[in-house]
């Protein structure tokens, strides 16, 4: 592994960062060790990277497993110092350990059973000397000869500097976690109504920001061009920059809520679940600030559309938020209600509360309105022998009309139906396991974008 | 500081992991002196010169063997520990005047996490000393939570991410608690990604640190970061120590997240599987955890095999009998009535431990109850030659129409019932089938109500 010369050449003025490092590591303070003074850890120095550089490894030394010339120098002293006393021993690769470690693989198993009751090491002195029994004298030996290694397997040192190569970026990323904070919120300066959407990258610029001001004015435009041209991909375009700029400038007041909750409607009549959803978040969060706005119609929603997710952690959180006389109002009542006749099997029920929606909850309905029908069919075709009238089902399951009703079944199986003297049969005993199967189906492929 | 190293080397020397953490618990309260000792004066230049003087002069008197790596890492902690035990004396008022805030804490308590965390990938600790970890990580947690309260006291302007179209709500309330649960990660990472023999390992420190992160995240509302964690787990599994080698109170702890989180997903079965081991270990002493535990076993048993908690069970714990037993009552007299006023009464109650949902389906039970209750009130056929008498088994639907308003006190038409039945049909709670045009409901000669002798 020889570098290409140009590049030896190069070394003599550039040298890698790691050796840089290597050398402040040396005369850190922290890495001092007594008895080694400055001179001649210098000379050690100049040696080692003299001796690489010639070698032409100067680029390929892991100089961040260099031991430190302070190290090195102790190491000697103290190998002189053992070879003076014992036969002379090599630095030891430690065999015990690596035997050891080989063993206790295969033998993982069986050594956790001995040590059953005995639970983690600390906990248990008796384990942990049985441990020192067996593995510990060698070490011991080992530290006599070098104090700074302890009493691990060789494999762990190596892994765990494997683990410290990758950590390299982690000391500066932890000492500043974050970018310094912002002196406050920016004021805006801009004077126009209709701006375009763009993500930022980058802080954004007063000129580019609009104030509530103009932003209150951007509102009653954009009311007036949505009752006009009902163009929803121009509106929710100018409604996400409108609420961008909201953002930016930390303004929380009724005005901001009255956009979330238009934004909200519109996204709502327009079956975008995903901008619906974003806006509720935002609207929970600032109706519990205590901000005024329509509170009762947008719970209900809220309640609505996480029976449509089936997200049961949410809708038990948006049960949390209600007050007890935000439960007496009608639009959250209804919704209650529609969950727990959900929850009940109830569809008698359900489907007259269909019929019934206050607000725009009705748009929410629709999303898991077939799916229902589905779970209702699978119940009814279950329960009911040998037959139903087409009408029953037409008025239970809230179809417009005994068409509707047909063509719901038919789009399952076109032997269902059957015709009588003056009416129509839907025969549940024949459908077996269609409606259980449409509905699982449909309940599996519940839509979860925009999802928080 | 020279206690403190003191107590530090008499651990070490013991390799006694939880004698270790104990020189850096900074609980205030059973601790105040030691702390108030540990910062003297609070001159850190004192402080430096005592903790160098400990750790690298006075080596010689030191009966234990610390590399210099360890030296180092230790050293760094004690120095942020010194720090940390600064601002906490102060926020609680216990340094003469000087202030401090639960922020100020949380950010230097953080410090001296990150370094124990460094320990372990830098400085060689070994796996002994891992209580150490943990007792950082429970206290991060603990100064995170009140660093949030007390900034949702202050009316503080928001911390808001310039860069996002909307503000995020999550953020705003639990900013210090987020922050924890990454460094809580970080713990568990440098834990369960340890590939050392397991002797040596650090993933002895595994279920500690789960067990945080399982209380950060549900302090968070975030059951699916709670899922990845039991994800990793199960995949690591063959090379974890396993679950009923660790303290009692850790094995319990991670039995009752995992029940609860099976039970948030309605899976019942293996949520009482969980609850039930917990409930089996968990020390008769800890009320309060038996109470948290009984809360989701409870409902848990009423789905999967019908049980209702006896009088017995509840003694112990009044608001679980204020809770369950009017419930329970309803449920065996087969009174709709009551069941929904019980179920309404209890109901924030039952919706702050999320087991409302749960609980509601116990109407079925109660319905279930009162239709049986119908079928026998019918009667037997008249036996035909001597044969052993049969249950009549058609039975009119308004029989049944009248039993349902009798017991929910609510007009309630036949449609309503017909579909009440066909839900017991569905679930298997009811055998037989409804003849709609006839009026009535054939019912299943041979255990009509399933499980329940008739």
């Amino acid at each position: 592994m020889s570098p290409p010369s140009d590049q030896q050449q190069q070394q003599k003025f550039d040298w890698p960062q790691s050796v840089r490092n290597y050398v402040q590591r040396t005369f850190q303070a922290s890495n001092e060790i007594s008895g080694v003074g400055r001179e001649e850890k210098e000379s050690r120095l100049k040696e080692i990277i003299r001796s690489e550089q010639e070698k032409g490894t100067m680029f390929t030394t892991n100089w961040d497993e260099m031991p430190l010339p302070q190290q090195l120098i102790q190491k000697e002293r103290q190998q002189a110092l053992m070879a003076s006393v014992d036969p002379p021993t090599t630095q030891p690769k430690t065999p015990s350990s690596a035997v050891n470690s080989k063993k206790r693989k295969s033998s993982d198993f069986s050594e956790s059973e001995q040590t059953n009751g005995s639970t983690v090491p600390w906990r248990s002195t008796k384990a942990l000397s049985l441990e020192d029994r067996v593995s510990k004298p060698p070490n011991d030996k080992r530290q006599l000869m070098d104090g700074a290694l302890t009493g691990k397997s060789k494999f762990q040192k190596y892994v765990e500097k494997r683990q410290r190569r990758g950590d390299g970026g982690y000391q500066s990323s932890y000492r500043s976690p974050s970018p310094p904070p912002p002196s406050g919120p920016i004021v805006g300066l801009n004077e126009n109504l209709e701006k375009r959407y763009l993500r930022l990258t980058a802080a954004p610029k007063p000129e580019d920001v609009r104030p509530e001001r103009v932003l209150q004015q951007t509102l009653d435009l954009l009311k007036r061009k949505w009752r006009k041209e009902n163009n929803y991909n121009y509106i929710c375009d100018q409604f996400k920059s409108l609420r961008q700029d909201l953002t930016v400038q930390h303004i929380r007041d009724e005005f901001t809520v009255s956009v979330y909750e238009i934004h909200a409607r519109i996204a709502l009549e327009k079956g975008d679940l995903g901008e619906y959803n974003q806006c509720q978040t935002q609207l929970r969060a600032l109706y519990r600030a205590g901000i005024k706005g329509n509170p009762i119609e947008f719970k209900a929603y809220r309640i609505l559309y996480f029976i449509h997710t089936a997200n049961r952690t949410a809708l038990n959180d948006a049960i949390a938020d209600l007050t007890t006389a935000e439960k007496e109002e009608r639009p959250v009542k209804h919704a209650l209600n529609v969950r727990s006749a959900l929850a009940l099997g109830n569809y008698h029920k359900f489907f007259q509360l269909y019929l019934d929606v206050p607000n725009m909850g009705a748009y929410l309905m629709d999303m898991f309105i077939k799916r229902e029908r589905l779970a209702a069919l699978a119940n009814m075709c279950k329960a009911f022998k040998p037959e139903l009238k087409l009408r029953y089902v037409t008025e239970e399951l809230a179809f417009e009309s005994d068409a509707e009703a047909a063509q719901f079944i038919i789009d399952y199986d076109q032997e269902l139906l059957q015709e009588r003297d003056d009416h129509i049969v839907f025969l549940t005993g024949r459908a077996g396991q269609t409606f259980e199967n449409a509905r699982a189906q449909a309940f599996s492929r519940v839509d979860l974008k925009g999802q928080i | 500081m020279d206690g403190l190293i003191r107590q530090f080397r008499v651990a070490y020397a013991a390799t006694n992991g939880e004698q270790l953490a104990e020189t850096l618990n900074p609980d205030v309260q059973t601790h105040s002196a030691k702390l108030q000792a540990i910062w003297g004066r609070g001159d850190s230049r004192s402080m430096t010169s005592d903790l160098n003087f400990l750790f690298h002069q006075d080596q010689a008197r030191l009966s234990i063997r610390l590399s210099k790596e360890e030296t180092n890492g230790w050293y760094a902690i004690y120095t942020a520990y010194w720090k940390a035990v600064g601002e906490i004396l102060a926020v609680e008022g216990l340094r003469g005047d000087a202030q401090s805030s639960w922020a100020k804490v949380y950010v230097a308590w953080k410090e001296v996490t990150l370094l124990t965390i460094r320990g372990y990938t830098n400085h060689d600790f070994e796996n002994w000393t891992i209580p150490c970890l943990y007792v950082t990580g429970r206290y991060l947690r603990l100064y995170a939570m009140r660093a949030d309260a007390e900034r949702a006291l202050s009316n503080d302007d928001m911390a808001v991410d310039d860069l996002q179209d909307d503000f995020d709500p999550q953020v705003e309330e639990h900013k210090s608690l987020e922050d924890c649960a990454r460094h809580l990660n970080r713990i568990f990472q440098t834990c369960a990604s340890d590939r050392a023999p397991l002797e040596e390992s650090r993933k002895w420190g595994v279920y500690y640190a789960v067990n945080l992160l399982f209380k950060t995240y549900f302090k968070l509302n975030s059951e699916p970061l709670s899922k990845n964690i039991l994800r990793v787990i199960s995949a690591g599994r063959s090379d974890i120590p396993p679950i009923d080698k660790f303290p009692k109170s850790q094995q319990v702890t991670f039995k009752y997240y995992e029940g609860v989180l099976a039970f948030l997903e309605e899976n019942y079965v293996e949520a009482e599987k969980h609850l039930e081991m917990a409930w089996l270990m968990c020390h008769k002493g800890a009320q309060r955890n038996l109470e948290l535990i009984l809360t989701y076993l409870i409902p848990c048993r009423l789905l999967t095999t019908h049980t209702l908690p006896s009088a017995q069970l509840l003694e112990p714990f009044p608001r679980l009998q204020k809770l369950f037993t009017p419930l329970a009552r309803a449920i065996k007299k087969s009174d709709l009535q009551a069941f929904d006023i019980a179920l309404r009464d209890g109901e924030d109650e039952f919706i702050k431990r999320r087991v409302y949902l749960t609980l509601e389906r116990g109407r079925d039970i109660v319905l279930r109850n009162l239709l049986r209750k119908v079928f026998i009130a019918g009667g037997f056929e008249e036996a035909k030659d001597g044969a052993a008498p049969v249950r009549r088994t058609r039975i009119p639907i308004t029989e049944f129409t009248a039993a349902v308003q009798m017991s929910s006190g609510e007009t309630i038409d036949t449609d309503e019932v017909e579909c009440l039945m066909a839900n017991m049909i569905y679930k298997n709670l009811m055998k037989g089938y409804i003849a709609h045009e006839r009026g009535t409901v054939v019912l299943s000669k041979s255990g009509a109500f399933p499980g329940t002798k008739v």
